[in-house]
């Protein structure tokens, strides 16, 4: 009786279902809430790829890339840069508008978002900016810029990346705070609708200056239980979906019928960092063992063969100046186990760790958990709420912190935020040094002044070899993106980087 | 009579108060940081002091707690710290939701609970009555998020009727009801459960009085006897019962909301806990607390009005 | 009108749903102390072949996304459920009582303070102040315990303080008054066996429920640390692997429920028992 009665009330919603002339786009993303997208102060993965529909650079990332290589114009024309390198002057393409009625991008906008980016105030990559001497506007469709020091990538801080996007300087101005959660731009895409916990609306912008989109409206879902984003995703409620940074899901969606599964980089470099300054740790001895303890390969496998490369340095693979043959240490128990007895500790030793219970950060700590077990190192982790975690580990609480990111392709930036004494955690200039890493210090200030490119990356180098026999840090594996979409969509290019960790929906992405 | 309603609304104020000050002190006290959710986890320890100075985190606990009060007061629960948005907009954003369910759930508890109750009570021990309880007992037993994954699996994935994601997409009316089926119906279960108990004694004790007694002497038909003379008896305890588990509702409705993805109170406070945005999380728990104290209030007039011999405690 | 505990004990033996409650809750409290020799495997081994395995001869109950046996793991797993579920239930019971019999035999000030404050914790849904408190004293199963009692405690209060506020009027309490017993020795010899049955069917109810926020909190993310085991837990590590195999979320939710079942038939049980109008 109750079956039929619900099958009937089904039925009818089914018939009473409107039908839709407009082309809805659904994405669904594992996360609770939106974090910021204001494009200056979006860090979280959730936000990235919002902002990258919403905004765009002077230049691009070409969409689909995620490498600073493939750069290709966006409100810029054209650029030139002197013979010093340190003066670099952008032609502006004319005739582009703002979201709504905010008017023409000009050179104003362009100065104000690049000053706006490099405040600390009002922007969380302020530091990237701090080389930047001068922006001034010439005139309306042309900006020129000084820089204190010629830098390798200037063209990564214009891109439509972090601070490099481009806000109309009207708008910001007349929201003020609530710019946070309506952030006007060029790009395709505006916000139109936010619902606290549930989802963001976009629509498409019909002044776009490379043509009006074809998908009329993207409805970005926050759904934080992995299991009911799958579920949605197979009953077809999602069009794409944020896949699990795991090798099973990834297999068992490419056997879902119209399917497409795509794993992209940049690849988040997940790293053990170890605290110097804490027993038992301070002893290099330790953290000899903890590094001959982890098994990169087994780590890299657990995660799965597709979705996760074993770390090669402590800085992520790729990056302007990684070391990609960086000599780490070997998986060696044996090895371990000795210096654990030479260091004075002959039955073992417990490091206390502070760790999030976000799941898939969790899941690898408890695979590294298992494996220093066998050396005798008795990880004992205080599984706290990720804000709690967050916060915890910049008090200096933890013993070894789990840490995965990925940052600007830059060695610099990496080296700068997670080993560099400036950065230490409990100092008032701290970032991420979780370890009280002042290994390579000089080497690191001595590389980002340095104006010959083969004499950076030996800098970088050596750096990156004292921080590996520091032992302030046990690089563990490399993950990388993971979404799936019906085969209804189409992006409208090939998604094989997401330098906004996310699909880029563009004005020729397409939905069946 | 009417002094009496004034005497209970006067006596809530007090409780209210402590309420405030009880939120406020244990949100102050939940460790953590919303600066690393507003500032993104590049930002340094200097940026982050600056901004807990901005946000008022910085200044003297009474200080705060003056401008909190005087908020309240004024009807203003302030803006979200990672947001910025007005808590009032957020809650006026969710309410609805929550509304929807609890009442729905409500509805499912005395569809499905009465009935079930006075058709137990007339059968005692024989096959409704086990039903009934058995049914009552699976209600109390089940968690909220257990019920919920099941229904999940049976009606969402395996059978495709309902919506894995329950939370609306328009504002169209058919999909709102889709998007409520399911949550109510978990939800509705502990309802159901709760109901039929106190509609089953209830029902019982009114069918061995004596005027039951007498009116089936007098050969009126069961059906009359049941519905006219012994069920009105039981209207009393149900609402009685309904006021006291809303606290329980509120609870469960947080689990139903997380596994059916669900926007509504329960779950923008574990969002709110979980970013550690203070302003919006205590905001959230004076509106819950609000609720429940209002309840608790109506609760006792219903009594007030049915049964004069009730005084204030 | 007064029942002697003779009758209340047939009459509890006559209660088959009774004697099933005390079946299943044994059972299942055996099993969990069983669990270092019935469990077929360390529950915290992870076994990179047997991830996600489905039910089979080894595995009987398959294995998690780790490859960890879930049977040995909802068996320790009660341990910590089970434990932490008595543990504040007592501590809910034992608080909450004496703070009721104290207020509801003294009176006056301190009688008033006590409904203030009962009132106050009453106004907050139960699981969120759960929630809340887990938050701010941190997840330990010390704290869980304190987090699980506080809810528990009002209803407690009140009861114990309804009941005591009754009997203080009746005779034997004047009695005893008259023959100089200090105020210690009426409140605990005297009034609180009175009420000892009506606190233990609503003790046993109460141990559903915190044995039921216990494993709510777990499943929000919220209970003891990992690897630890605790039902809420695995549930919730099944729930995140639906799509792989239901069963990684049914069979912890099923040794939820018939624990939980059991509490309510040993609470609906005794409640029929001991009530004098008479199992009804």
């Amino acid at each position: 009786m109750k079956r039929h009665l619900l099958a009937a009330t089904a039925l009818l919603f089914a018939t009473l279902a409107p039908a839709s002339a407009e082309t809805i786009l659904n994405v669904g993303m594992a996360a609770a809430d939106v974090g910021q997208i204001d494009p200056h102060r979006a860090t979280s993965t959730q936000d990235k790829p919002v902002v990258s529909w919403m905004f765009n650079g002077l230049v691009r990332f070409k969409p689909g890339s995620a490498s600073l290589e493939a750069m290709e114009p966006d409100l810029a024309e054209s650029w030139e840069k002197s013979a010093d390198g340190k003066t670099w002057t952008f032609k502006l393409r004319k005739g582009v508008k703002f979201h709504g009625d905010w008017g023409e991008m000009t050179a104003d906008d362009v100065v104000y978002s690049l000053k706006r980016a490099g405040d600390p105030k009002t922007s969380s990559f302020a530091a990237d900016y701090a080389v930047m001497e001068t922006i001034e506007a010439v005139d309306p469709s042309t900006v020129r810029i000084v820089l204190k020091k010629p830098i390798p990538a200037l063209l990564g801080l214009v891109a439509n990346y972090h601070g490099g996007n481009i806000v109309s300087k009207k708008a910001a101005e007349a929201l003020g705070a609530d710019f946070r959660t309506k952030p006007v731009g060029t790009g395709p895409f505006q916000v139109v609708d936010y619902k606290s916990n549930e989802s963001l609306t976009f629509a498409a912008n019909p002044a776009y200056f490379r043509g009006v989109p074809k998908i009329d409206k993207i409805v970005y879902r926050f759904i934080p239980a992995d299991a009911a984003r799958d579920l949605a995703f197979t009953s077809g409620e999602l069009d794409v979906v944020y896949g699990r940074q795991d090798q099973r899901w990834v297999e068992r969606f490419q056997k879902e019928p119209h399917t497409v599964v795509e794993v992209v980089k940049p690849a988040e470099l997940s790293v053990l960092h170890l605290n110097t300054a804490m027993k038992p740790l301070d002893d290099k001895r330790v953290r000899e063992a903890v590094a001959h303890a982890i098994d990169r390969a087994q780590l890299a496998s657990f995660k799965g063969a597709t979705t996760a490369v074993p770390a090669v340095s402590v800085v992520p693979t790729g990056y302007l100046g990684t070391d990609e043959k960086a000599k780490l240490y070997d998986y060696d128990l044996a090895k371990a186990k000795a210096l654990l007895k030479e260091a004075g500790h002959p039955d073992g030793v417990a490091i206390k760790a502070i760790q999030t219970s976000l799941p898939t950060m969790l899941a690898s700590m408890q695979v590294a958990q298992a494996q220093l077990k066998k050396a005798g190192i008795d990880l004992q982790l205080e599984v706290v709420d990720h804000q709690s975690f967050h916060a915890q580990i910049r008090k200096d609480l933890s013993g070894a912190v789990y840490y995965a990111a990925a940052r600007f392709p830059v060695a610099d930036v990496y080296l700068k935020q997670f080993y560099h004494s400036a950065a230490t955690v409990g100092t008032p200039t701290a970032v991420t040094n979780f370890s009280h890493c002042a290994a390579a210090d000089a080497e690191i200030d001595a590389a980002s002044i340095e104006v010959d490119p083969v004499k950076q990356k030996e800098l970088w180098k050596t750096a990156q070899k004292k921080i590996i026999d520091e032992v302030c840090a046990v690089p563990l594996f490399e993950q990388l993106q993971v979404w799936a979409r019906k085969d209804t969509v189409d992006y409208g290019y090939k998604f094989e980087g997401a330098i906004h960790l996310g699909p880029v929906i563009t004005e020729a992405s397409t939905k069946k | 009579m009417i002094r009496f309603v004034i005497k209970r609304l006067l006596l809530a104020i007090p409780t209210l108060w402590a309420v405030l000050t009880t939120v406020f002190l244990l949100v102050r006290v939940v460790p953590g940081d919303p600066t690393i959710v507003i500032l993104g986890d590049q930002a340094s320890a200097a940026a982050r002091a600056e901004l807990r100075e901005k946000l008022g985190l910085a200044k003297p606990i009474l200080a705060q707690y003056v401008d909190f009060m005087g908020q309240i007061l004024t009807g203003d629960l302030g803006r979200s710290l990672a947001t910025n948005r007005p808590i009032v907009d957020d809650v006026a954003a969710v309410l609805p939701y929550t509304i929807e369910l609890t009442i729905a759930s409500l509805i499912v508890g005395a569809v499905i609970g009465i009935p079930l109750g006075v058709w137990a009570a007339q059968s005692r021990d024989g096959f409704a009555d086990w039903f009934a309880r058995l049914f009552s007992l699976a209600g109390v037993s089940f968690p909220a998020f257990v019920s919920a994954i099941l229904l999940l699996i049976v009606f969402a994935v395996e059978l495709r009727w309902f919506p894995v994601i329950s939370a609306p997409r328009t504002d169209a009316l058919s999909e709102r009801l889709a998007a409520l089926v399911l949550p109510s119906l978990n939800l509705g279960l502990l309802m159901v459960a709760y109901v039929t108990r106190v509609t089953r004694s209830g029902m019982l004790k009114a069918l061995g009085e004596d005027y039951t007694r007498t009116a089936r002497s007098k050969g009126l038909a069961q059906r009359t006897i049941v519905w006219r003379h012994a069920f009105p008896n039981v209207l009393v305890p149900v609402v009685t019962v309904v006021g006291l588990y809303l606290g329980v509702l509120i609870g469960n409705a947080v689990l139903t909301e997380i596994v059916f993805n669900r926007p509504g109170i329960g779950k923008l406070i574990v969002t709110a806990l979980n970013q550690r945005d203070y302003t919006l999380l205590q905001g959230l728990m004076v509106v819950s607390a609000f609720a429940i104290v209002v309840a608790n209030i109506l609760t006792d007039l219903t009594y007030g009005l049915v049964d004069p011999r009730v005084k204030t405690p | 009108m007064t029942q002697t505990p003779n009758t209340a004990a047939r009459r509890a033996m006559r209660t088959p749903g009774l004697l099933l409650g005390v079946v299943l809750t044994v059972a299942m409290i055996a099993a969990a102390l069983a669990a270092p020799w019935i469990a077929p495997f360390d529950p915290n081994e992870q076994d990179v072949l047997a991830i996600l395995a489905a039910p089979d001869a080894t595995h009987l109950l398959g294995a998690d996304a780790f490859g960890r046996d879930v049977l040995s793991r909802i068996l320790w797993g009660a341990r910590i459920s089970l434990y932490v579920g008595f543990l504040s239930t007592l501590a809910g019971v034992v608080a909450g009582t004496t703070v009721g019999v104290v207020a509801g035999y003294y009176g006056g000030l301190v009688d008033r303070i006590v409904v203030a404050a009962t009132d106050v914790l009453l106004s907050f849904p139960q699981l969120i102040m759960g929630l809340l408190l887990v938050a701010v004293l941190g997840a330990s199963i010390g704290n869980l315990v304190l987090a699980i009692a506080v809810t528990a405690a009002p209803a407690f209060i009140r009861m114990a303080r309804g009941s005591t506020l009754a009997m203080r009027e009746r005779d034997f309490v004047d009695a005893c008054r008259s023959l100089g017993y200090s105020d210690l020795r009426i409140m605990f010899f005297h009034i609180l066996p009175n009420i000892l049955d009506e606190l233990v069917v609503m003790a046993s109810l109460w141990l559903a429920s915190a044995i039921r926020t216990e494993s709510t909190l777990a499943f929000i993310g919220l209970s003891v640390p990992p690897p630890t085991a605790t039902w809420g837990g695995i549930v919730r590590d099944g729930f995140d692997n639906l799509l792989d195999g239901p069963w990684l979320a049914l069979f912890p939710s099923l040794a939820i429920l018939v624990v939980m079942i059991g509490l309510n038939l040993i609470g609906d049980g005794l409640r029929d028992a001991t009530d004098p109008k008479g199992a009804q």
